[in-house]
C-alpha cells in the first residue's frame, strides 16, 4: 500500500469505517455496563 | 522508590532527552524550529498527538475518578472521534494548504488582522492558565514520595522540559512526544496487569464488585443538564471539547501542520480517533481494579498523607477509626458474597462512604479532596520493585510531552501572531528564531512560576477541562465562521467572540450548567452573534455606497 493511501481505499469510506468503529463502542459500553455495572 | 525504581526512572528520562535532542538536531530556521520544516510522519504526529493529551493529570487524576466515581468520565471522549473527522475532513486541509505556523495566522487571511489577534489573545490567557497545572500534578507526586517541597519538584521538572524544548523546537518536541507515549503505554499496561494481579480474587470477580459499586458505568444513558458525564454530554459537549482542542487549539494544531503531507496529518489524526477511547478505558478500568483491591487491604482514611495526619490529631479521631475499620471490614465481608447479595455490599458501600467523608469532615475537607493521591498512593506501597520507576517515569512522560508542547505552541503564537506580526515585521530569520528559544524560555519560566499556585485547586483534572472550556466556545465559533460561513464578516466574527465569551462567563458565574457544554453552547452564541452582525453590516454597505 502506498503510503499516500487512505488506510481503505477512499477517504470515504476510512471516515465511515471510524464512525462505524465509534458506534460499536457505545454498543459495547453499553452492554459491558448492563453486564457489570449491576 | 528503591535503587531499581531510580535507575528506571533516571534512564527513561535521560533516554528521552537524548533522542529527542538527536533527532530535533539542526533545527536552525524558524521553518524547521516551530514545523520541523514540514517533514513528520503519521505515526510521530499521532503519538505525539496523543502524548500531548495525556498529562500526567489524566494519570493521576482520571484513575482516581475512577476509585471515587466509577467509569463514565469516558464518555467525555465519545465525541472524539467525530471531531477528528470533521478536523481531517475540513480543517486540516485548508490549514495545510494555507502554509500557516498558527491557526490564528489563518484568521488573518479569512477575517482581518483584529480577529487574529484576539483570538491569539484568548489563545495566550488560556493555555497560559493551563501551563501551570500541568507542571503541578507530578510535582505533587515527588512531594508525596520524597516529600520534596512543590517548588523544587516543579523547578527541577520545568528546567529538563524547557531545556530540550528550547533547543530542539518542535522537531525535538514531538520526537520526545513519541517515545514518551510508548513509556506511557508500556506504564499503563503495569499498572493495569498489577493492579489485577494484586487482587485477591479473579478479574470476573473483581469485575463483579467493582460493578456492585457502580464503578463500570462506561454508559449513562439518562440525559441530565446538570449532570456531568452521560453518553449525550459526551457526544456532542465532547465533540465540541475535542473540536476545539484539536482543531483551534495551538498545541494541537501545530503538532499536525508539521506532516509532510495533507494525508500523513490525517492518519495522525485518524489515528487518535481510534486509539484514544481504548486507552483512556484501560486508566480508567486500572483505578476500578485499584477500588477492588482496596476492598480487600484496608485504604488509609485519606490518600491524602498530609490530611492524614491532621485527622490523628484531632479529637474525634478514635471515634471515627473505630467506625471506619468497622464499615472496611463490613464492606470486606460483604464483597465475598457479590454478585448473588449485591445489595448487601452496596450498603456497606455507603456505610463505608459515609464513613470516609467523616474522616474528611475532621480536617474540614470535601469528600473526594484525595482523588489525586489514590493512584499514587498506591503505585508506592503496593506495586513491585522497578514497576514503581516505570510508573513514575510515565507519569513525568506525561507531564514532560504536554508541557514541552505548549510551552512551544505559546512561544509559537507569541513570536508568529504578536512579535512578527505587531512589534518586529521585517527581520531576519535568525532574529525570529532567536526571537522563538527566548519566548519558549519564557512562557516555561511562567509556567513553573503558575504551577506553584496550581497545586492548591481541587480534582486536578477538571480544572483543565474548567479553564479550557471558558475560551473553547469562543474559538471554536470563530472557526465556524471562518469555514462555514461564508457570509462572516470580519467585524462579525470580532463581535461574535467577544459575544460568546461574555456568554460563557455569565453561565459559568451564574448558571448551574455543567462546563462540558459551555463549548457547545458558546460556540452557538459566537456564530449567531457573529452572524448576525454580518448581516447587518452588509445590509448597511449598499446603503452607504
Amino acid at each position: 500500500m502506498s503510503e499516500e493511501r487512505p488506510p481503505f481505499g477512499s477517504w470515504r469510506r476510512t471516515y465511515a469505517a471510524v464512525i462505524f468503529y465509534l458506534i460499536l463502542l457505545i454498543v459495547l459500553f453499553t452492554l459491558f455496563t448492563w453486564r457489570w455495572n449491576q | 522508590m528503591r535503587p531499581a525504581d531510580w535507575a528506571v526512572l533516571a534512564a527513561s528520562l535521560i533516554g528521552i532527552v537524548v533522542y529527542g535532542l538527536w533527532k530535533g538536531r539542526g533545527s536552525n530556521t524558524t521553518a524547521k524550529y516551530l514545523l520541523a520544516g514540514k517533514t513528520m510522519p503519521w505515526y510521530a504526529m499521532a503519538l505525539s498527538i496523543m502524548a500531548t493529551q495525556a498529562s500526567a493529570i489524566t494519570f493521576i487524576s482520571t484513575t482516581g475518578q475512577a476509585y471515587v466515581d466509577g467509569m463514565r468520565f469516558i464518555q467525555m471522549y465519545l465525541g472524539l472521534p467525530i471531531a477528528m473527522v470533521i478536523i481531517a475532513v475540513w480543517i486540516a486541509p485548508r490549514f495545510h494548504e494555507s502554509g500557516v505556523y498558527t491557526a490564528y495566522e489563518y484568521l488573518e487571511g479569512r477575517f482581518d488582522a483584529r480577529v487574529r489577534a484576539l483570538v491569539s489573545a484568548i489563545f495566550l490567557i488560556q493555555r497560559g492558565l493551563a501551563v501551570g497545572v500541568a507542571l503541578s500534578a507530578p510535582a505533587l507526586v515527588l512531594t508525596v514520595i520524597m516529600g520534596w517541597p512543590a517548588s523544587v519538584t516543579t523547578m527541577m521538572m520545568g528546567v529538563v522540559v524547557v531545556g530540550y524544548t528550547v533547543a530542539g523546537g518542535i522537531a525535538t518536541v514531538t520526537w520526545t512526544d513519541f517515545v514518551q507515549m510508548l513509556i506511557m503505554t508500556a506504564g499503563l499496561l503495569a499498572a493495569l496487569f498489577c493492579a489485577i494481579w494484586l487482587t485477591p480474587v479473579s478479574l470476573g470477580e473483581a469485575m463483579d464488585i467493582a460493578g456492585a459499586a457502580g464503578r463500570l458505568n462506561t454508559a449513562v444513558w439518562t440525559v441530565n443538564w446538570n449532570d456531568r458525564y452521560n453518553i449525550l454530554s459526551g457526544l456532542i459537549g465532547g465533540m465540541f471539547l475535542a473540536l476545539a482542542y484539536f482543531g483551534c487549539d495551538q498545541s494541537q494544531v501545530q503538532r499536525y501542520l508539521t506532516g509532510r503531507s495533507i494525508t500523513q496529518a490525517k492518519l495522525s489524526l485518524l489515528f487518535n480517533a481510534v486509539a484514544k477511547i481504548p486507552m483512556q478505558f484501560m486508566i480508567l478500568f486500572t483505578g476500578a481494579m485499584v477500588f477492588v483491591f482496596f476492598t480487600f487491604t484496608k485504604p488509609p482514611v485519606t490518600f491524602n498523607p498530609g490530611v492524614e495526619k491532621r485527622i490523628e490529631s484531632t479529637a474525634g479521631y478514635q471515634v471515627m477509626k473505630a467506625e471506619y475499620d468497622a464499615a472496611w471490614e463490613a464492606r470486606r465481608a460483604a464483597a465475598a458474597q457479590v454478585p448473588v447479595n449485591a445489595g448487601e455490599f452496596k450498603a456497606a458501600q455507603k456505610r463505608f462512604d459515609a464513613a470516609r467523608a467523616n474522616a474528611g469532615s475532621l480536617a474540614g475537607v470535601a469528600p473526594g479532596a484525595d482523588t489525586n493521591y489514590i493512584f499514587l498512593s498506591f503505585v508506592t506501597k503496593y506495586m513491585p520493585v522497578g514497576i514503581v520507576g516505570l510508573i513514575m517515569a510515565a507519569i513525568f512522560a506525561a507531564a514532560m510531552s504536554t508541557i514541552s508542547a505548549e510551552i512551544n505552541s505559546l512561544a509559537t503564537v507569541s513570536v508568529v501572531d504578536v512579535y512578527k506580526r505587531h512589534m518586529r515585521k521585517e527581520a531576519p530569520d535568525r532574529h525570529y528564531l532567536g526571537a522563538a528559544r527566548w519566548a519558549t524560555a519564557f512562557w516555561g519560566l511562567y509556567a513553573v512560576v503558575t504551577a506553584q499556585y496550581a497545586a492548591h485547586l481541587g480534582s486536578l483534572i477538571e480544572v483543565v477541562n474548567k479553564v479550557g472550556s471558558l475560551f473553547y466556545g469562543g474559538l471554536i465559533g470563530v472557526f465556524v465562521l471562518a469555514f462555514f460561513v461564508p457570509r462572516a464578516t470580519a467585524r462579525g466574527a470580532f463581535w461574535g467572540v467577544l459575544t460568546g465569551e461574555a456568554a460563557i462567563f455569565y453561565m459559568w458565574a451564574r448558571t448551574d450548567i455543567f462546563f462540558l457544554w459551555f463549548n457547545a453552547l458558546g460556540c452557538l452564541v459566537v456564530v449567531a452573534a457573529g452572524y448576525c452582525v454580518s448581516l447587518l453590516e452588509r445590509a448597511d454597505r449598499p446603503s452607504r455606497a
